[in-house]
């Protein structure tokens, strides 16, 4: 018998903190809309997105999006958004701007939203079939199969991502999900597990 | 090692493999049967991580957006509840730490007063003191330690479960829980004097 067990009051408290809320009906719907439409956005984190949310959510909001800025300006000050070229695996921002300044939002304007193409790199002689998969293509392996050159080792494919903060992997042979080597790794709360970051865009 | 008799009313939930398969694939229909199973619960989990019912509702329902984006990636060899309270203790977590900076909560107590229902009943009114007693008590009980009993004694996860899902050795937890335990009894103990 457990020191709970034995224990008539604390008993009678997880008694109490066992009883289940009523059903709501609303709450539930307003859970299963907002998930749909957070499922079809075009990009994660864009503006402008519509969920049935409640208006307390855009406090939350304000400060996760605070405290992801301020983690952002401070991952960008200190160059690691660069990506290694020297390595078996890299990412290269094909478009960027060196006149915005670097305190800007990342996403201000409709041009700043406007996607920019990014080149992923994976080194891999075995493999058979690789995929990026990101927060940017729903995770799908069909989105972005990489293409391999002709030497038989380098794959690669440049496709086009909202500016912004990504978290993405390989899909290698459709079953192995793998980091990229060479980027920075972030824990994904989503799966409770890291993830490659690549930046797309300037601050 | 516990004997304690734990709940899993998501069991009794009929939510079976293939409604998780289908949500996977982004069966609306799959994913509303997995929020109605779960949703009472994460409410109740989230209501005494946040103590604000508002609040709570917020991240419940960030938590099941979250999961449903994530869903593609799950893999089902993961025990499907575990991973939903991972994600929902994130959000939680995250979420003390931006109303702690940035919210005022002096209209918690309004609402609250608010919500009471009526207590001419004496024995309803006994029922209520004695759930607040329990809220405040609990509420007093350190994040870190109150998730862990939360997560154990009342969404009756294994320390297995909980380590794997917290990424803290059992040892640590049973240590959590215990000084969770004996914290709420003493609170409890000087409220019923």
């Amino acid at each position: 018998m457990t020191e709970a067990e034995r224990d008539p009051i604390l008993r009678r408290a997880l008694d109490e903190l066992r009883k289940l809320p009523p059903p709501d009906i609303g709450a539930m719907r307003r859970v299963v809309a907002a998930a749909a439409a957070a499922r079809v956005t075009p990009f994660d984190g864009e503006p402008g997105v519509v969920s049935p949310r409640r208006g307390r959510s855009i406090r939350v909001w304000m400060a996760v999006g605070m405290a992801a800025a301020s983690a952002f300006v401070g991952f960008a000050l200190r160059g690691a958004w660069t990506a290694t070229t020297s390595s078996a695996a890299r990412t290269v921002v094909m478009v960027t701007d060196s006149t915005r300044s670097p305190l800007r939002p990342v996403v201000a304007t409709e041009t700043d939203a406007a996607p920019i193409s990014h080149q992923f790199v994976f080194n891999s002689r075995s493999a058979h079939t690789i995929s990026v998969v990101g927060d940017f293509n729903r995770w799908n392996p069909a989105k972005a199969a990489m293409v391999r050159s002709s030497d038989g080792e380098l794959w690669s494919v440049t496709i086009p991502i909202a500016p912004g903060r990504h978290t993405y992997a390989f899909m290698i042979d459709d079953s192995l999900f793998t980091l990229d080597p060479t980027a920075p790794k972030a824990r994904d709360p989503d799966l409770g597990a890291d993830g490659s970051i690549v930046i797309v865009g300037r601050p | 090692m516990s004997s304690f008799p734990l709940q899993h009313p998501a069991q009794s939930a009929s939510l079976d493999s293939r409604t998780i398969s289908r949500a996977k694939l982004g069966d609306i229909d799959a994913f509303t049967a997995i929020v109605e199973a779960y949703h009472a619960r994460c409410v109740r989990f989230a209501r005494a991580m946040l103590r604000n019912p508002d609040d709570a509702e917020d991240m419940v329902q960030e938590t099941f957006v979250r999961l449903y984006r994530a869903l593609p990636r799950y893999e089902e060899r993961q025990r499907f509840e575990s991973w939903l309270f991972q994600i929902l203790g994130n959000c939680c977590r995250t979420a003390n730490t931006a109303f702690q900076r940035h919210a005022s909560r002096t209209t918690q107590d309004d609402e609250a007063v608010e919500r009471v229902p009526s207590l001419d009943d004496p024995t309803a009114q006994f029922d209520h003191e004695w759930s607040e007693a329990v809220k405040r008590a609990l509420a007093e009980v350190p994040e870190y330690n109150r998730e862990i009993f939360l997560l154990h004694y009342i969404e009756g996860f294994s320390y297995e479960e909980v380590e794997r899902m917290t990424g803290v050795k059992q040892s640590a937890l049973k240590m959590r829980v215990k000084r969770a335990s004996d914290q709420l009894r003493s609170r409890l103990t000087e409220e019923t004097r």
